[in-house]
């Protein structure tokens, strides 16, 4: 009898998940346009374009040296950053939410940190003209005040 | 020795306590600051190339948590933590706890603290404890801890007390947050032999190697040991020595040039020798029962995860010899299980993340399919993340099977006897960060 009360509470809840999920038509029209990103190196950096692969090993840390030899060190915006969840999708190929749990793993298993997330594109500017092996992006509406744009191939 | 290293390490958590402490109290930078600006760059796509007009330098200002955590200056700790609670419901058979009523004897609490040394050096500890029926008892364990020096991309080397890398998900086996299930197929990933799979203490080499266009290889290998609770010797039986001389392992995956797809296999041996004695006859000295045991286990793995999917499936079979002696008669009895299991989960919002898996074990597949030989598990899950801290979990199991039950929390009946067809029913929640 218990586990079938159980099961019929997963069910129900399962049901209002959907119901929760389903988008009403009004809301989607709301969604602001999808935001445009740049991703952006310190201008000591040599480096000018890297291929997808290598933006996407070096944002997850499986990759942490550039080809002349610096450590890369790689910065995220914050979680709710509409940018980040552009650049997730496009260059990671995941969801946000995906990429988090990626670094949970990483985390309490003692195999690493995720980048440290910075909350504006000033900061992440800033970051990058600090450190020479910084990998950061931001919105194309960002000030780079020198910060050289990576192209993607 | 071990607990020589492990006292190294928790003074070191108290001063890397301290300076997360300190990392906390930095004041916050100022929002806006007066930089030499050179002209932005007019390009509003990741395709466009900056051509500042002169050198920028940056400006000389206070650092962020966040920003004096890249940077590796002195006072950057990286700590996080969990917190776990459950509820387990069965029909049928009690399961992990007291279920059949209803048991909350479940629940994890873990924290580490890591800090980069300089670009390349890494240390970091994590204190582990939890409750599941009658294992654990909230006793704090030191669930891992390393120094981690990454010489290049292709290779790594590790020390310290260090998880295993088995299969995919042997890692976090214990960490609630960072799967879907709340069980993990049980098949692969037993949670009650959580000591023996999880970790072992000693050394491991890594790396990553991209081999354009053909995606990418990460392998890691390892060597050291288990030090485990001897078993408790049944009358007339008297334990003399137990020890487990070595674990050995690598894994091989392939990320494939295929976003989100890899491929690999993982082995692993290790070995356990047990002596007993008998009962000493004067004048003749107490006979001797040796009891070893080397285990081979393989693994091989399958894993899409892109976007919002999730794809997993693995096979494996764990063999191990049983090997007795007794004076100077000695036998050999081999068991080899079989064990797999599909898992697919989808991510429909940023908060509802709902899976389903089935999970096959075998424990001797020399053996005819009788309830406790074998487990089926079929299982439905949903994941609800209530915001960036804190989850919750609902899952239910049909089970076929008995294998994987115990006789000591069904009032002693025989895994035969028990109930073939049963069910489980979880609830649970994490706070974590």
């Amino acid at each position: 009898m218990g586990i079938r009360a159980a099961s019929l509470f997963v069910f129900v809840a399962f049901l209002w998940a959907l119901w929760c999920v389903a988008e009403p038509p009004a809301l989607a029209q709301a969604q602001p346009s999808p935001e445009v990103y740049r991703i952006v190196v310190n201008p000591k950096n040599p480096v000018h374009s890297v291929d997808r692969e290598f933006a996407t090993q070096s944002f997850l840390k499986k990759v942490v040296t550039w080809d002349h030899g610096g450590v890369i060190r790689p910065v995220d915006l914050s979680i709710d950053s509409p940018v980040r969840r552009k650049f997730s999708e496009e260059v990671l190929g995941r969801s946000v939410s995906a990429v988090r749990s990626y670094w949970l793993q990483i985390v309490f298993s003692g195999r690493g940190v995720p980048p440290p997330e910075l909350t504006s594109d000033d900061d992440v500017i800033r970051f990058v003209l600090r450190e020479p092996g910084a990998m950061g992006y931001v919105s194309s509406r960002a000030d780079l005040r020198g910060a050289h744009v990576l192209v993607v191939q | 020795m071990v607990r020589g290293i492990s006292r190294v390490f928790l003074a070191l958590a108290l001063v890397l306590g301290g300076g997360a402490s300190a990392r906390a109290e930095q004041p916050a930078p100022p929002r806006s600051t007066a930089v030499d600006a050179p002209p932005a760059d007019p390009a509003p796509t990741s395709s466009a190339v900056g051509t500042p007009a002169e050198e920028p330098t940056a400006p000389a200002e206070e650092l962020t948590a966040e920003e004096s955590r890249a940077s590796d200056r002195p006072l950057s700790v990286d700590v996080h933590g969990f917190v776990s609670q459950g509820f387990i419901l069965s029909s049928g058979n009690n399961y992990l706890a007291d279920s059949k009523r209803g048991s909350f004897e479940f629940n994890e609490a873990g924290i580490n603290f890591t800090k980069g040394l300089g670009d390349r050096l890494r240390v970091g500890l994590q204190f582990f404890a939890r409750d599941l029926g009658a294992v654990g008892n909230y006793v704090p364990k030191l669930d891992w801890f390393n120094l981690d020096y990454r010489l290049a991309d292709w290779l790594g080397i590790r020390a310290g007390r260090l998880k295993a890398p088995f299969g995919l998900y042997n890692e976090i086996n214990d960490i609630d947050s960072a799967r879907v299930p709340v069980l993990l197929p049980q098949s692969v990933y037993p949670t009650l032999n959580r000591d023996i799979l999880l970790a072992q203490t000693g050394g491991e080499v890594y790396g990553y190697v991209p081999i354009k266009p053909a995606g990418a290889l990460e392998y890691r290998l390892y060597g050291g040991t288990l030090f485990l609770d001897p078993p408790i010797a049944q009358p007339p039986l008297a334990l003399k020595s137990f020890r487990v001389p070595y674990v050995v392992g690598g894994r091989l995956m392939w990320e494939a040039p295929i976003e989100g797809l890899r491929v690999g296999g993982s082995v692993q041996a290790l070995r356990f020798d047990t002596v007993y004695t008998l009962p000493a006859t004067p004048p003749m000295p107490p006979p001797e029962i040796t009891i070893g045991i080397p285990f081979v286990l393989w693994l091989a793995s399958f894993e899409y995860a892109a976007h919002d999917l999730l794809l997993a499936a693995e096979y494996g079979r764990w063999k191990a010899d049983l090997e007795t002696t007794i004076g100077p008669v000695s036998k050999v009895d081999t068991v080899v299980n079989e064990r797999y299991y599909v898992m697919a989960a989808y991510r429909l919002s940023s908060w509802f993340y709902p899976g389903v898996y089935y999970s096959h074990l075998v424990e001797n597949v020399d053996k005819p399919m009788v309830r406790d030989n074998f487990q089926d598990d079929l299982a439905m899950t949903f994941r609800f993340d209530l915001n960036a801290h804190w989850l919750v979990k609902l899952e239910s199991h049909y089970m076929h099977g008995t294998l994987d039950l115990s006789p000591e929390l069904n009032d002693g009946t025989a895994k035969k006897l028990l109930q073939r067809d049963w069910g489980v029913f979880f609830v649970k929640t994490t706070a974590y960060f």
